[in-house]
């Protein structure tokens, strides 16, 4: 099964398990990365944690010491554009670059890794999803709220969907609705 | 006066210009550029890098318009907050309002050009502020 998904001017074909994008406008192939390369002082420590938070949140690969890549596209450009300004203002220096990987093979490489990293991530919600169905009836509920909230980040940093992604996703609604939910996950397929 | 921001708007610049029109400068007139480089010499630019009108130690765009121009309005400021999660995720607020209006300008922006994005969220702006001044009058949501 090959699901296409636009992503920034190309296509990206997603197969069940490798990662290969389609791009027939360049020799390569290869898609449309942005790039922010910095550098922070060691101390005060607090700008070197709070940058490090945001680019975590945004589920960046790490290519080398302070240097970090996403999938370019409107959104992520303009969020890393930001964190280079608040990194200058912190007494560092960051660039912000848009580049392409130079083989398909690398640019695969790159792609499964962040897949398994979201794959890790969709996989603690679903232990903790399925974990939670013997709780009672409240505590059940509260757990599904923080699930699905946890999810919603997730989604967001999320560029090379792994099917974890949707055994998470069943796994908190069944939580949220356990007499009826495997059912309807099923009529879902 | 003049004003410039970069195209394609989004959640932030089309709050900042509603900003803007309504409590800085009523008869402001919107230029979008590609490129700060396109900045005309007569517009004040925001949110844009390296600018002063932009994001600042974590701040929004919409929010440091408020402080540049001591805004204290809490109708505003609870404005902000929603603008700043819908623009930027990172929790520092509790706006459960920002993702749905986050893929609201998204969406409009796919079928809108700035011009109309503007026109549009200007009256869903108006809406908002009316709304969280009821909720801050009443201390709970209105009907």
């Amino acid at each position: 099964m090959v699901v296409v998904l636009v992503w920034c001017a190309g296509a990206v074909c997603r197969e069940v398990l490798g990662v290969v994008m389609a791009r027939s406008s360049d020799p390569a192939g290869t898609g449309q990365w942005v790039l922010l390369s910095y550098r922070l002082p060691r101390e005060p420590s607090t700008p070197r944690i709070t940058v490090w938070r945001k680019l975590k949140r945004l589920g960046v690969a790490q290519l080398g010491d302070g240097l970090i890549a996403l999938p370019a596209d409107a959104r992520t450009r303009e969020q890393l554009d930001w964190i280079a300004e608040e990194i200058a203002e912190a007494g560092g220096t960051a660039t912000v670059w848009l580049a392409q990987p130079a083989t398909l093979a690398q640019e695969r490489d790159l792609a499964t890794a962040m897949a398994a990293a979201r794959a890790e991530e969709y996989s603690k919600v679903a232990d903790q999803a399925t974990a939670a169905n013997a709780l009672p009836d409240t505590e059940r509920e509260r757990t599904v709220r923080r699930l699905r909230d946890e999810l919603r980040r997730i989604h967001r940093r999320d560029y090379f969907p792994p099917s974890e992604r949707d055994t998470a996703r069943i796994a908190v609604e069944n939580l949220a609705a356990p007499h009826t939910g495997a059912h309807a996950a099923k009529a879902r397929r | 006066m003049k004003w410039a921001t970069r195209s394609a708007i989004h959640i932030d610049r089309a709050a900042c210009a509603w900003l803007i029109r309504r409590h800085v400068d009523a008869d402001a007139e919107f230029v979008f550029v590609a490129d700060s480089a396109g900045v005309p010499t007569d517009a004040t630019p925001f949110d844009m890098r390296g600018v002063d009108l932009s994001h600042h130690h974590g701040d929004c765009s919409f929010e440091t318009i408020l402080r540049r121009y001591e805004i204290t309005d809490p109708v505003l400021w609870r404005i902000a907050e929603i603008i700043h999660e819908a623009d930027l995720d990172d929790e520092r607020y509790n706006a459960p309002e920002a993702p749905g209006l986050d893929v609201t300008l998204r969406a409009l922006s796919m079928v809108c050009t700035d011009e109309e994005t503007l026109a549009c969220t200007s009256r869903i702006f108006d809406g908002l502020y009316e709304y969280y001044r009821r909720a801050t009058l009443l201390g709970r949501e209105p009907a």
